[in-house]
C-alpha cells in the first residue's frame, strides 16, 4: 500500500503541474465520484480474490440488477422496490455462484463464466432491446446528488470501505477468508467452515454489484441490457492495481480504493490534458504490470530476508 | 451413470420423434400459394435502432402477406455468430435476406455464401463492401451528422465553445459522423473546438469523459455526440455539474425523441429507422415478384427538434409503412 499511495501522489502531483484545472475541489470530488462506481462493483470482488477465487459474473450482475431495479421502479413507483429488487438479484447470483463453486466444485473461473453468459441472455430475453429510462430525483440523487457538497456515491464508497475493512482485519470471519485464500486444505484442517465462508465471500461479491448496479442506474438515470458490459474489466484491474494477490490470502479493501483511484485518475487526466483517450487501456495495462512487479519484487526480498 | 445414460437416450427419442410430428407434411400445402421467407439479419439485441428495424420488418411482412425470421447476434456485433448465423440461414432457404452486416468488410464472405447459394440479398443500413446485392439501402451517416451540427451552430447563433464526444474509434460509421461534425465546423469559423475524445458509443463512458472536460473548460456552449446514448450521458453529467449546454445526438431513438420533448436535448438527427426496416423487406418482396428495384436508396434525412418531434413520436407497434413510392421517386 505504501508504494501504491507514492504512486497515487505522484500521478496527483504530475497532473497538478500539468493542468491547472486538476487542483480543484470540484475535479477532485468528481474524480472520488467517478472512483466510487469502480469502487463499489470492486470491493465484494476483493473479498472473494482474498479468498483464492475469481467473479467473473459481476459486470453481468450489475447490468442485470440495474435492469431488474429500473422495472421494479417503474412498475411500483416506490424507490424502496427498486432497491430491494436490486440488492436481492445480485445477491441471489452470488448465492448461485457460491453453491456452484463449493458443492458442484466447479473451478470459480469456470462457474463465474458461465454464469456471466447466463446472465447476459437473461437480461437480453429481459429487456428486449429496450431502454428503460426516466427516473425522480429523489432517486437519481443516490447517484448525482451530493449532499453537503460530496457527493453521494462517495459517502457510500467511504462506508463500504469502513464496513469492509471492520469486516476482514477484526473480525474471525475476515481472518478466516485470508486463510482460506492462503491455503484452503490448511484451512479446512484447522476447523474453518471452507464452504460456508466461501458462499458469504461470493454472497457479499453479488450484493456489492447489485448495490452498484442501483447506484449505476441512478447515475445513467437509465438501464439498457448493456450497461454493465464494459465494467468487469476495469473493476478486476482496480483489485489487481491495489495489491490483491489473484492466488488469494493477501490484499485489501483499501488497496482496490487506491487502484480505482488510479484508474480514475488516468482517464481524468488524459482528458483535462485533451490527449487522445485510445490510449487509455494502454496506459490501464502498463499501471496493473506495473503494480504486479513491484509485488513480485517485495515479496521476494521479503522470502529471501526469511 | 448406466441407468443416466438410458434415460437421457431416451429423453432424446422422444424429443426427435416429437420434432419429426411437428414438421409440416409438405405434399399437403402444394395448391396453396407459398408464402415467401425473409431473412433478417441486425447487429445485436441491445441497441433500441436495431428493435426498431425489427419492428417495422415485421409490419412490412404483414402487409405484405410474407413471414420474417430474425437473426441476432446473442453477442452484440459478434462477426463469428453473425457468420454462423448465415450458414444455418442458408440452410433453411429463405426466399431472400435483408442484411446489416456487423462488419462491413468481414462480412463480405458471408455475402458470397448467399450468392452462391442463389438467395437475393438487400443490403440495409451499413454498406457490405463486397458480394453481389439486389440493392443497397441506408442512411448517410456523414450527411446527418453535418445537418445536425449545422443546425446546432445556427441555434449557437455561430459562436462559442464546443467539445465532440466520438463513438468507437475505427468504426466507420463513427469515422462518417466525426467527419460530418468537422466539416460543419470548417463552414463556422466562430465556433471553437475545445476537445474531441471516445465515449464509445456508451453512456457511461460519455458521462465520464463530459464529468471530466466540464473540469477543464469553464464555458462549454455546445456538445455533439456521436449516438443519442452518448448525447443522454453528456446530458446527465452536465446536470449532476449544474452546468448547461446545447446538446445535439444522432439516431432519434424512442429516449432522445422523450429528451427532446422535455427540453434537454436540442436535436437528434436521423433517417427514420422504422422507415428502413419497411423498405428492407419491401425491396426484398419487391425483387421476388419481379418490380423494379433500384441499386442504392439513401433515405432522406430530419432533424427532430422541439418543432417536429411529433412526426417519431408515434409507438412504433402501431405505426405502418410508408408506401413504396412515397420513398422511391422515379
Amino acid at each position: 500500500v505504501k508504494y501504491r499511495l507514492i504512486g497515487v501522489a505522484m500521478l496527483g502531483i504530475a497532473l497538478a503541474l500539468s493542468s491547472d484545472a486538476f487542483l480543484t475541489v470540484s475535479n477532485l470530488l468528481n474524480v472520488l465520484r467517478q472512483a466510487s462506481l469502480i469502487f463499489l462493483s470492486a470491493s465484494g470482488l476483493t473479498l472473494v480474490i482474498v479468498g483464492a477465487g475469481l467473479d467473473l459474473s459481476i459486470g453481468a450482475n450489475v447490468g442485470l440488477s440495474a435492469c431488474l431495479a429500473a422495472a421494479a421502479i417503474k412498475s411500483t413507483g416506490m424507490l424502496s422496490m427498486g432497491f430491494g429488487a436490486g440488492l436481492a438479484c445480485g445477491m441471489a447470483i452470488g448465492i448461485l455462484n457460491g453453491l456452484m463453486v463449493t458443492q458442484l466444485r466447479l473451478p470459480p473461473f469456470i462457474a463465474t463464466y458461465g454464469m456471466l453468459w447466463m446472465l447476459y441472455g437473461v437480461n437480453y430475453w429481459y429487456m428486449k432491446g429496450d431502454t428503460i429510462y426516466g427516473f425522480p430525483p429523489e432517486f437519481r440523487a443516490l447517484g448525482s446528488g451530493n449532499w453537503l457538497s460530496v457527493p453521494i456515491p462517495v459517502y457510500l464508497m467511504v462506508a463500504a470501505l469502513l464496513a469492509g475493512v471492520i469486516f476482514t482485519r477484526y473480525t474471525t470471519f475476515g481472518h478466516e477468508v485470508y486463510a482460506i485464500g492462503a491455503n484452503a486444505e490448511a484451512a479446512r484442517l484447522s476447523g474453518i467452515p471452507v464452504g460456508s465462508r466461501l458462499i458469504l465471500s461470493y454472497t457479499v461479491s453479488g450484493a456489492m454489484a447489485g448495490l452498484a448496479g442501483v447506484v449505476y442506474l441512478a447515475r445513467l438515470n437509465s438501464a439498457e441490457a448493456g450497461i454493465g458490459d464494459a465494467l468487469l474489466l476495469p473493476a478486476i484491474a482496480a483489485v489487481l492495481i491495489g495489491g490483491t494477490s489473484l492466488f488469494g490470502g493477501s490484499g485489501g479493501l483499501l488497496g482496490t480504493l487506491i487502484g480505482a483511484i488510479i484508474l480514475t485518475l488516468v482517464l481524468n487526466g488524459m482528458n483535462l490534458l485533451t490527449i487522445n483517450t485510445n490510449w487509455q487501456p494502454l496506459v490501464t495495462g502498463m499501471i496493473v504490470l506495473l503494480a504486479a512487479s513491484v509485488d513480485s519484487f517485495t515479496r521476494r526480498r521479503t522470502e529471501s530476508r526469511a | 451413470l448406466r441407468k443416466q445414460r438410458r434415460t437421457v437416450a431416451i429423453v432424446l427419442g422422444v424429443c426427435l420423434s416429437l420434432a419429426a410430428c411437428g414438421q409440416p407434411k409438405e405434399s399437403g400445402s402444394a395448391d396453396q400459394p407459398k408464402r415467401e421467407t425473409i431473412a433478417l439479419f441486425t447487429k445485436n439485441q441491445t441497441n433500441p435502432y436495431f428493435k426498431t428495424i425489427r419492428l417495422a420488418a415485421q409490419a412490412a411482412a404483414k402487409a405484405l402477406n410474407v413471414e420474417v425470421v430474425d437473426f441476432v447476434p446473442t453477442k452484440a456485433d459478434s462477426i463469428p455468430e453473425q457468420m454462423s448465423q448465415i450458414e444455418d440461414a442458408i440452410t433453411k432457404r429463405p426466399d431472400a435476406a435483408v442484411f446489416i452486416p456487423v462488419d462491413s468488410v468481414a462480412l463480405v464472405p458471408g455475402v458470397e455464401k448467399f450468392n452462391a447459394a442463389k438467395i437475393p440479398v438487400v443490403n440495409l443500413v451499413d454498406r457490405a463492401e463486397g458480394g453481389e446485392f439486389v440493392s443497397f439501402m441506408g442512411c448517410d451517416d456523414y450527411t446527418v451528422s453535418l445537418e445536425t451540427a449545422r443546425y446546432l451552430f445556427k441555434k449557437m447563433n455561430g459562436k462559442g465553445n464546443v467539445i465532440i464526444i466520438e463513438g468507437m474509434s475505427g468504426s466507420s460509421n463513427n469515422t462518417k459522423r466525426v467527419g460530418g461534425f468537422k466539416k460543419a465546423l470548417e463552414e463556422f469559423p466562430n465556433i471553437k473546438l475545445l476537445a474531441s475524445q471516445t465515449g464509445k458509443f456508451q453512456r457511461i463512458d460519455a458521462l465520464q469523459v463530459t464529468d471530466n472536460l466540464l473540469q477543464a473548460h469553464r464555458q462549454i456552449d455546445g456538445i455533439l455526440a456521436a449516438n443519442d446514448a452518448m448525447a443522454l450521458g453528456a446530458i446527465e453529467a452536465l446536470d449532476g455539474a449544474n452546468r448547461k449546454a446545447l446538446v445535439i445526438g444522432i439516431n432519434g431513438t424512442k429516449e432522445a425523441i422523450d429528451a427532446v420533448k422535455a427540453g434537454k436535448l436540442l436535436a437528434t438527427g436521423d433517417c427514420d429507422g422504422f422507415v428502413q426496416g419497411c423498405m428492407g423487406v419491401m425491396g426484398a418482396v419487391r425483387h421476388l415478384r419481379n418490380q423494379p428495384v433500384p441499386k442504392e436508396i439513401i433515405f432522406p434525412i430530419t432533424v427532430f427538434d422541439s418543432t417536429n418531434y411529433q412526426g417519431a413520436d408515434v409507438p412504433y407497434e402501431s405505426r405502418n409503412c410508408p408506401p413504396w413510392e412515397k420513398i422511391v421517386k422515379e
